[in-house]
C-alpha cells in the first residue's frame, strides 16, 4: 500500500533538443537480453527500402517493415530509470535519454497494413481527445 | 519456467519507450519536472499510474500498448520489453468523481478539498491543482457559494449530462476517424472491403459508451446506458453472428462495427487480468494499472489470438 505514495519523476534536460534522436525499431520477436547491440551494422545496413515497404533478412527470417511517425503534437521518449532506490517506498527518477519522432515497426513475413495494431494504436491519441477534452454547456 | 522469465524481466527493465505529447517535455514552459502518480483508478478502485505535468496543470493518463513477442532496438542498443506506453492528456473530473460521488451519500454542501482527500493516494489533492478542475466541478455538483468559499454536493443528474456529452463527443470522433481511415490509408495487400455505411447510431454509441466506461465505476456505466436509452445487452455475444466477426479480421479499423464487445462482460473481465501481468513486469517503476491499449482495437488483436 505504502508504495502509492512514492511517486517517479521524470528528469529533462535543460532543452529538448540537447538529446539524442535515435532510430527505434520494433521488432517482431522477443530478444532475452537489455544491452548494447550492432543495430546499423547488421540491421540498418542490410535493410532493402523498396517504395513504401523495407524488407529486411533477420536471423533467416524474412521482415517486411514500415516507417510510422509520431502522431501529431506527441514525440517519441525514451526514458531510463537511474539510481534506483532499494525500496518501493522511495521516489524514483527516469531520465529522457533520447527522443524519436518516427519509429520502423517490423511483421514477421506478413507485409504491412493499415490494420496492424500498432498502426492503429497510433489512433488513440485522437480518441483520448475526444474523451478527455472538456465538454461544452 | 514462465514465471522465471517474467522475474529476469522486471530486474532488467529500466527502460521505456514512451509516446507523449509535445507538451510534456517543453522544458521552456516548466518550473518543475512532470512525474508519474498512482492514483485510484475510478473503474476498478485500485491503484493505477498516471501522470502530472509540471506543476500539476494537466493529469495525463498512461496506457501501455503491448503485444506478444516484440522487443525494442534502440539507437545502438536491445530493449527487450517490447511495450509502446501512450501517454495522453486525460480529463480530471474522472478521477475526482468518485471522491464526490462517496461525500455526495451525506448530502451536504462540502468544500471540495475536504472531499478529494484519499490516505492511500495522497496525491489525489493535486488533481485539484489541474488546470480546469475547478471550474468543471459544475459538471458533476452542485455549488453553493458563501462568503467567497465554495461548496460542493454530488449531482447524478448533472453528471449524466455531463457523461452523456462526453459520448456524444467520442461518436463524432469515431466517425471522424472511420471516414478518414476509409479513404486515405495505404492499404497494399488487402483489397478494401466496400465500406459499410450502415454503423447504425446505436452501435455508436455503444462503442462509445464502452469507451467512456473505462473511466467510469460500473454502477455508473449501467446508469449511463439507461441515460442514453440503450438497453443492456444480457449475452452480447450470442448477438453477434459469427459470419460476421470473421469478416472483421479482415477489415481495417473500420472493423469498428464490432462495437458491442466493449460492453460484454468479457471485455470487463479482462482488463484487471491483463493488469495483473503488467503489474508483474512493471513492479519496478509502479506502473501497475497499465491496461493493455491493445483492447481498444480489439478486431486485430483477438483474431491473432486464436
Amino acid at each position: 500500500m505504502s508504495c502509492n505514495t512514492s511517486v517517479t519523476r521524470v528528469q529533462l534536460p535543460p532543452a529538448v533538443d540537447q538529446v539524442p534522436r535515435v532510430p527505434v525499431h520494433l521488432m517482431p520477436c522477443e530478444i532475452e537480453h537489455d544491452g548494447p547491440a550492432q543495430v546499423s551494422q547488421y540491421l540498418t545496413a542490410t535493410t532493402k527500402d523498396c517504395k513504401q515497404e523495407k524488407t529486411v533478412s533477420f536471423r533467416g527470417r524474412g521482415l517486411k517493415g514500415q516507417e510510422l511517425s509520431c502522431p501529431q503534437g506527441y514525440t517519441g521518449l525514451v526514458l531510463k530509470e537511474i539510481n534506483k532506490p532499494g525500496s518501493d517506498q522511495e521516489d524514483r527518477t527516469v531520465k529522457l535519454t533520447s527522443t524519436f519522432d518516427k519509429l520502423t515497426y517490423w511483421n514477421l513475413e506478413t507485409p504491412t497494413n493499415s490494420d496492424d495494431t500498432v498502426v492503429m494504436a497510433m489512433d488513440w491519441p485522437e480518441l483520448a481527445e475526444a474523451i478527455h477534452g472538456p465538454v461544452e454547456d | 519456467m514462465a514465471t522465471k522469465k517474467k522475474r529476469t524481466l522486471s530486474a532488467q527493465n529500466d527502460s521505456w519507450v514512451v509516446i507523449a505529447p509535445d507538451s510534456v517535455v517543453d522544458t521552456q514552459k516548466h518550473d518543475s519536472d512532470p512525474s508519474f502518480v498512482r492514483l485510484r483508478n475510478p473503474l476498478t478502485d485500485e491503484a493505477s499510474l498516471y501522470m502530472l505535468g509540471s506543476g500539476d496543470v494537466q493529469l495525463f493518463e498512461v496506457k501501455a500498448f503491448e503485444e506478444d513477442f516484440h522487443s525494442w532496438f534502440v539507437g545502438q542498443t536491445v530493449q527487450r520489453d517490447g511495450r509502446l506506453l501512450f501517454i495522453t492528456p486525460m480529463d480530471p473530473l474522472y478521477l475526482i468523481l468518485p471522491y464526490l460521488i462517496k461525500s455526495g451519500k451525506e448530502g451536504k454542501f462540502q468544500p471540495v478539498d475536504q472531499v478529494v482527500m484519499d490516505e492511500e493516494f495522497p496525491a489525489c489533492s493535486r488533481l485539484l491543482s489541474c488546470t480546469h478542475s475547478l471550474a468543471s466541478l459544475r459538471h458533476i455538483a452542485e455549488e453553493k457559494e458563501v462568503a467567497n468559499l465554495k461548496f460542493h454536493r454530488y449531482s447524478q443528474e448533472k453528471t449524466m449530462d455531463w457523461l452523456k456529452k462526453k459520448v456524444e463527443r467520442t461518436v463524432a470522433a469515431l466517425k471522424k476517424r472511420h471516414i478518414s481511415v476509409g479513404e486515405g490509408v495505404k492499404s497494399s495487400t488487402y483489397v478494401r472491403v466496400k465500406s459499410e455505411p450502415d454503423h447504425n447510431e446505436e452501435d455508436y454509441l455503444r462503442y462509445a459508451h464502452g469507451l467512456i466506461s473505462e473511466y467510469i465505476s460500473e454502477d455508473l456505466s449501467k446508469d449511463l446506458l439507461r441515460h442514453l436509452k440503450l438497453p443492456e445487452l444480457t449475452s452480447p455475444k450470442e448477438t453477434e453472428p459469427p459470419s460476421k466477426k470473421r469478416k472483421l479480421s479482415d477489415t481495417p479499423v473500420e472493423a469498428g462495427e464490432d462495437y458491442t464487445k466493449f460492453n460484454s462482460a468479457d471485455f470487463v473481465r479482462k482488463p484487471p487480468k491483463k493488469m495483473t501481468s503488467a503489474q508483474k513486469t512493471l513492479a519496478k517503476v509502479d506502473k501497475t494499472g497499465m491496461k493493455p491499449m491493445s483492447s481498444f482495437f480489439s478486431p486485430k488483436a483477438k483474431a491473432e489470438k486464436k
